[in-house]
């Protein structure tokens, strides 16, 4: 079955796989070929994906997901690879984050807050998404 | 004939004048790659997400309703978002942008604004129109944060039934060399997708349900949809900046030529009537 990862930035993933776990709003289900159509919304979380013998993880932050015919879209607003996250831009994004929410919450805008706060769920999904990723591969 | 000095002079100028717009080429030119970059890498986005939805709303009853399709008929006012660059030197992009403005303007009077960009905003304020809010555009890729203040007034004035909908006029892009100032629909959303067949051969699920689906695929497609114009109107912009700039380094460096070749024929018209005088030879 054929996977797609697209996000507002670019294509994150193409390709054949074999099964699909994703993170929708109800808990983590797992897709395999000749699935029944669905439509779902995601939420944060890990999306795992197996292709033969070797998984692949990637963080996502909310989107959709669609299976037709066999075929999978998901349509994320931020998706990540766990092997290609910089673990030190993410600890420092999760720094920046985090002061501008403790220190200006009274004094910011609301957008600003809300995207502060986006920012720092990125960046821990980030750090979780490469911790559990080192965990695999030391195993 | 003119003066031997004030033709070096005027070559210094037309050289400054050359090198700051071939600088100036070079900046729009690297704004342009990566302005191209970001529409061409979301545009897979958009399209994926349009599909899903056409796909959903055909299988959603027509009871459905969602103010981003509903054309709430209460008032006639019309929100008019304007995207307009925040600097000048873009060759005809900002005239144009003007026309189209007042043509509109025109047509249609009863008109609120938002403005986004500085060159405008002046423009529209000489007519004592209403205005809702302006920012400035910046001189950077607008970044997908830049859209939530402008949704969040658009929601405002559209969601309370004071305007019964909104416009927006923006530079599409069409090539390099061709830009139009274009007034487009924004909100409602069309929906002419609702009236195609039920073609219900194939049975899908949906989680949670499809009315929050729709809600929330919905206000995706519409911000993307918002996005999209930004980095086009930015896009457009860019190009336009690059090809004037072209053109003007061309001009300078062609007025550069011309002094030159004066210059030198001043010079050696001086040299000759000098040397003559030295030889002897009557001159007049």
């Amino acid at each position: 079955m054929y996977l797609q990862i697209i996000t507002p930035e670019k294509s994150v993933f193409n390709g054949e796989v074999e099964e699909v776990l994703a993170p929708t709003l109800n808990g983590q289900i797992g897709i395999l070929p000749h699935h029944i159509n669905l439509v779902t919304s995601l939420t944060d979380g890990e999306l795992i994906i197996k292709i033969k013998d070797r998984e692949k993880l990637f963080g996502l932050t909310g989107g959709f997901l669609e299976v037709k015919d066999s075929q999978i879209t998901i349509l994320a607003d931020y998706a990540a690879q766990a092997d290609e996250v910089n673990t030190q831009v993410a600890e420092a994004a999760k720094k920046r984050a985090e002061e501008i929410i403790k220190n200006k919450a009274d004094q910011l805008p609301q957008e600003d807050l809300r995207q502060a706060q986006a920012e720092l769920r990125r960046a821990l999904l980030d750090l979780h998404i490469a911790g559990s990723h080192k965990k695999r591969h030391n195993r | 004939m003119a003066n031997i000095h004030i033709l070096k002079r005027r070559i210094n100028a037309a050289k400054n004048v050359s090198k700051t717009t071939r600088a100036m080429q070079m900046i729009a030119a690297s704004k342009l790659k990566k302005a191209q970059n970001a529409v061409l890498s979301s545009r897979p986005y958009v399209n994926k997400i349009s599909e899903v939805i056409d796909n959903l709303i055909e299988k959603t009853d027509k009871k459905y309703t969602n103010p981003y399709l509903d054309n709430k008929s209460g008032a006639d006012k019309t929100l008019l978002l304007i995207l307009s660059p925040d600097k000048g030197l873009c060759g005809g992009l900002i005239t144009n942008l003007v026309r189209e403005f007042t043509k509109y303007q025109k047509e249609t009077p009863e008109t609120s604004y938002v403005i986004l960009g500085k060159k405008l905003e002046g423009q529209v304020l000489h007519f004592e129109n209403e205005i809702i809010a302006s920012f400035p555009f910046g001189t950077t890729l607008p970044s997908f944060s830049a859209i939530y203040p402008l949704i969040k007034i658009i929601e405002e004035n559209y969601n309370s039934g004071k305007v019964k909908n909104v416009k927006i006029l923006t530079t599409e892009f069409e090539s390099l060399f061709r830009q139009v100032p274009k007034v487009t629909n924004l909100l409602p959303l069309s929906k002419s997708t609702l009236d195609t067949e039920d073609n219900t051969d194939d049975f899908y699920l949906f989680e949670p349900n499809k009315k929050e689906l729709l809600d929330s695929l919905l206000k995706h497609y519409f911000e993307m949809s918002l996005y999209q114009k930004l980095i086009e109107a930015y896009l457009s912009e860019q190009a336009s900046r690059m090809i004037s700039m072209q053109n003007a380094t061309t001009n300078a460096n062609d007025i550069i030529d011309d002094l030159q070749l004066e210059y030198n024929k001043t010079r050696q018209a001086k040299i000759t009537s000098e040397l003559l005088d030295m030889t002897g030879v009557p001159g007049e």
